[in-house]
């Protein structure tokens, strides 16, 4: 193949795509270069050749639109479907958890289980849909105000299994049902239902619980929809005619909110345990955005524990009042060490018949420490060795050795550029600012020079690097 | 740019006909290649032959090694043409092409079966979606792919011959960048034939300098900037012709150049410097007043980028310009050797 191309010829896809690539010699690209700016079409040619990112966007975007276009129809009616049910699964595994609370005074005795006439009828779809009616009716604040788990209470001493189904169930089945809200369904409606027929003997409701059992004697669980035998059976166990609770009614409690570190961006997979006066305790982890949610827990005071990894743990007293669903806002500082906060709070009040959603606490401010290991994303995509913060500047130190800068609390990155030879292998804060008190006075035995420097770098070759403000170092 | 309607609707078949022409003089080349005069030595043949995975694709070593012969000869084991090359510089040619790749495209042009699995399982998808990206549509983009797989099938029949372009892939390159090329050429053919009316729109700025320059000044104007090009390197002419005629951004030229986007603002800058200060000599030398000469390059340097955009546009289109020429050829159009 010839690459001086004279008038009139013009290279072929493979010497296009050589060039393209940075394969051809440099006396080829000499000439690739000198065709090309003559021949505006192989120019055109090449720059088709680029891959366009926002192209993709453009081109990918109508194939999406149409796929949900399609699912649209079957989509929006299962949806419904799904919101139905959840209404029904929360409403009903309310009463179950408030039932299986052992510390409920009240009891239930099978003998006076019994189905009330109006709620044995043959099983429609029809009808079915006017119970989901009534259910979505009956309890709107599962379906709409995004704190299912208000109406959620679960008990403490539950069963293991039990609570970690619970606390399972309201990601995945929510996104399907098209739900924003926390509203659980499926396994807690699976259980929901197994725990009415194989439980129930050992249940107490009180006169509300009561009373809306009967309003909706509807199906029991999200499966049984799917059959219309099941739903019948199960419709046998619906209407629970129950005792009324005698003595001082105990509603449930439970606390949720959103970690986020000092800037405040959402600490995912952080864990956060409630441990109760005895010892108790329930843990969960926060979801991609920051949230976490425990309910089901019995009114009273609890230390509430945040920790994730690169964080410092925080830990908060937290009173919760019966019916009451507490929101909390921890902020965690970067780094190792852990701090406590201790917030006194009155004794537990009960309040028998209140469900108000209160704001019980927000998260107490730790004083701000440094710290080391906080993971972050730099842009060089690589996992980051280390992290140290002074301030708002944060630094931190990727596998390759390459350093990168934010000045705005970890959400821009900029590459440091090497002054040193090697590789970096080490970035910390001076002793002066790497002690737990920031407000330290500076320490005397540095000497001037690093007088003032805040970080601290090694490289692989032993040398130490100082620098005050993160992008301008010195060696020491 | 202006394209004469003529040669719009030959485009397609002058090419396949070339690239026919071409490829069935480099059999006759072949053939005159005596086993004597084989370049490949048998041990290195059979471990490339390994290498590429080339049973999978049904091609037996002595049709791989073919394919390695063609392709060194053509580009001459990447040397210069005229210098012989060595044994080693042999091996080394041989080694660093894209093996797989090439045996699946050998096997794909001579339509064996197993090829073209692999060569669909591995490339169909990306290809599609390269022709969207580039056609920025998905049905033109289909449209495209499925012209082109058409082509790769070897459909078109030569001489009674089934033919597939796949056979001019030499392995140098990726075979996703071939396929990404030849895609591009592709739709440049189908841009001319769609975009001709607009491009007309092109003109308009031509024609105001046009009225702001007198004519004679223009023409002085154009064998200067001629004079002033010719002088400048290939990368300079090609930045300038991408960033003012073809109005690419400084992003888009250094991706094509691979190098960072400042380095390609730099080379502009001095590029476009240099072009403007030469021309200004050359029009003085041509007995414009330093004033009249600056004028008819604007004096503001922010009108500097303008005019010479205006005035690359006009010597492209004008009668000394190679243009007429290239339009007369096709864009695939290959050098027959």
């Amino acid at each position: 193949m010839n690459w001086n191309f004279q008038l009139g010829i013009h290279p072929d896809a493979d010497q296009l795509s050589v060039f393209v690539e940075g394969a051809a010699t440099s006396r080829e690209h000499e000439r690739m270069l000198a065709h090309l700016a003559e021949c505006a079409e192989c120019r055109k040619a090449v720059f088709f050749m680029q891959p366009q990112e926002e192209m993709q966007a453009v081109a990918r975007e109508p194939v999406k639109g149409w796929i949900w276009g399609r699912l649209l129809p079957v989509g929006l009616p299962a949806a419904a479907l799904a919101c139905g049910l959840v209404a029904v699964m929360v409403h009903i595994w309310n009463r179950d958890s408030a039932l299986r609370n052992p510390q409920q005074v009240a009891s239930l005795r099978k003998s006076e289980v019994h189905l009330p006439p109006t709620t044995v009828a043959p099983s429609t779809d029809s009808e079915t849909v006017q119970r989901f009616g009534t259910a979505r009716g009956a309890a709107p604040a599962s379906n709409l105000s995004g704190h299912a788990n208000l109406s959620l209470p679960k008990s403490l001493n539950m069963p293991e299994s039990s609570g970690q189904a619970a606390a399972k169930v309201a990601a995945p089945e929510t996104t399907a049902a098209g739900l924003s809200a926390n509203a659980p369904v499926g396994r807690a409606g699976g259980s929901a239902g197994g725990a009415i027929g194989g439980i129930s003997p050992e249940l107490s409701l009180n006169g509300r619980n009561f009373a809306k059992l009967q309003q909706i004697p509807a199906p029991s669980s999200a499966q049984d929809a799917a059959s219309q035998n099941d739903l019948a059976k199960k419709k046998d166990l619906g209407g629970l005619m129950i005792e009324q609770a005698s003595g001082q009614d105990k509603a449930l409690a439970g606390v949720s909110g959103r970690i986020t570190d000092r800037t405040g961006a959402a600490i995912s997979g952080a864990s956060v345990s409630v441990r109760d006066a005895i010892g108790n305790t329930r843990q969960t982890t926060t979801s991609a955005d920051g949230s976490f949610n425990l309910t089901g827990l019995p009114a009273g005071r609890y230390e509430l524990t945040a920790t994730a990894i690169g964080f410092k743990t925080t830990e908060q007293s937290i009173e919760l009042n019966p019916s009451q669903l507490a929101m909390m806002e921890p902020v965690l500082d970067v780094g190792t060490v852990s701090g406590t906060v201790e917030v006194a709070s009155a004794a537990a009040q009960l309040q028998t018949e209140s469900a108000n959603v209160g704001q019980v606490s927000t998260g107490q401010v730790v004083a701000e420490i440094p710290g080391v290991g906080r993971d972050v994303g730099v842009p060089s995509g690589l996992p980051v060795t280390a992290t140290v913060s002074h301030g708002k500047r944060f630094i931190s130190l990727d596998n390759a050795g390459n350093l990168f800068l934010s000045r705005n609390g970890a959400k821009k990155w900029k590459k440091i550029n090497a002054q040193w030879a090697g590789k970096a292998v080490r970035i910390e804060l001076t002793p002066a600012y790497s002690s737990e008190a920031p407000a330290k006075p500076k320490n005397e035995t540095l000497g001037k020079a690093s007088e003032a420097a805040v970080f601290l770098l090694t490289t692989d070759s032993g040398t130490v690097w100082t620098s005050k403000d993160g992008a301008h170092w010195r060696q020491q | 740019m202006d394209i004469p309607p003529a040669n719009i609707n030959q485009t397609e078949p002058s090419g396949a006909e070339d690239c026919t022409a071409s490829v069935a003089k480099g059999a006759a080349v072949e053939m005159e290649l005596g086993p004597e005069s084989r370049l490949l030595p048998e041990m290195l043949g059979e471990e490339l032959w390994q290498a590429a995975g080339a049973e999978l694709v049904e091609l037996s070593k002595a049709e791989f090694a073919e394919a390695l012969e063609t392709i060194g000869a053509k580009d001459n084991f990447g040397l210069d043409p005229g210098k012989q090359a060595n044994e080693r510089q042999r091996e080394t040619f041989w080694r660093a092409l894209h093996l797989e790749e090439l045996a699946i495209a050998r096997g794909c042009a001579l339509g064996r079966e197993s090829a073209w699995r692999r060569f669909l399982a591995q490339y169909r998808e990306q290809l599609t979606g390269a022709a969207v990206e580039m056609t920025g549509s998905v049905t033109l983009g289909e449209e495209l792919a499925s012209a082109l797989y058409s082509e790769l099938f070897g459909l078109t029949e030569r001489e009674g011959k089934r033919w597939s372009p796949l056979l001019r892939y030499s392995g140098r390159g990726s075979l996703m960048g071939w396929l990404r090329a030849i895609l591009a050429q592709r739709r440049v053919n189908q841009y001319r034939k769609i975009g001709r009316e607009t491009e007309l729109g092109e003109i308009e700025p031509a024609a105001r300098v046009s009225e702001q320059i007198e004519l004679k000044q223009l023409e002085d104007l154009r064998a200067a900037i001629k004079m002033t090009l010719s002088a400048a390197s290939a990368e300079e002419r090609f930045v300038l012709s991408a960033y003012y005629l073809d109005q690419h951004t400084l992003h888009e030229i250094s991706r094509v150049l691979r190098v960072h986007e400042a380095t390609v603002s730099r080379k502009l800058k001095r590029a476009t410097e240099h072009l403007r200060k030469e021309l200004l000599r050359t029009l003085r030398e041509r007995g414009l007043s330093r004033r009249a000469a600056e004028e008819a390059l604007g004096i503001d340097p922010r009108d500097v980028d303008i005019n010479l955009r205006r005035l690359l546009q006009e010597s492209e289109g004008g009668p000394n310009s190679n243009k007429a020429d290239l339009d007369k050829g096709d864009l695939h159009k290959e050098r027959q050797e």
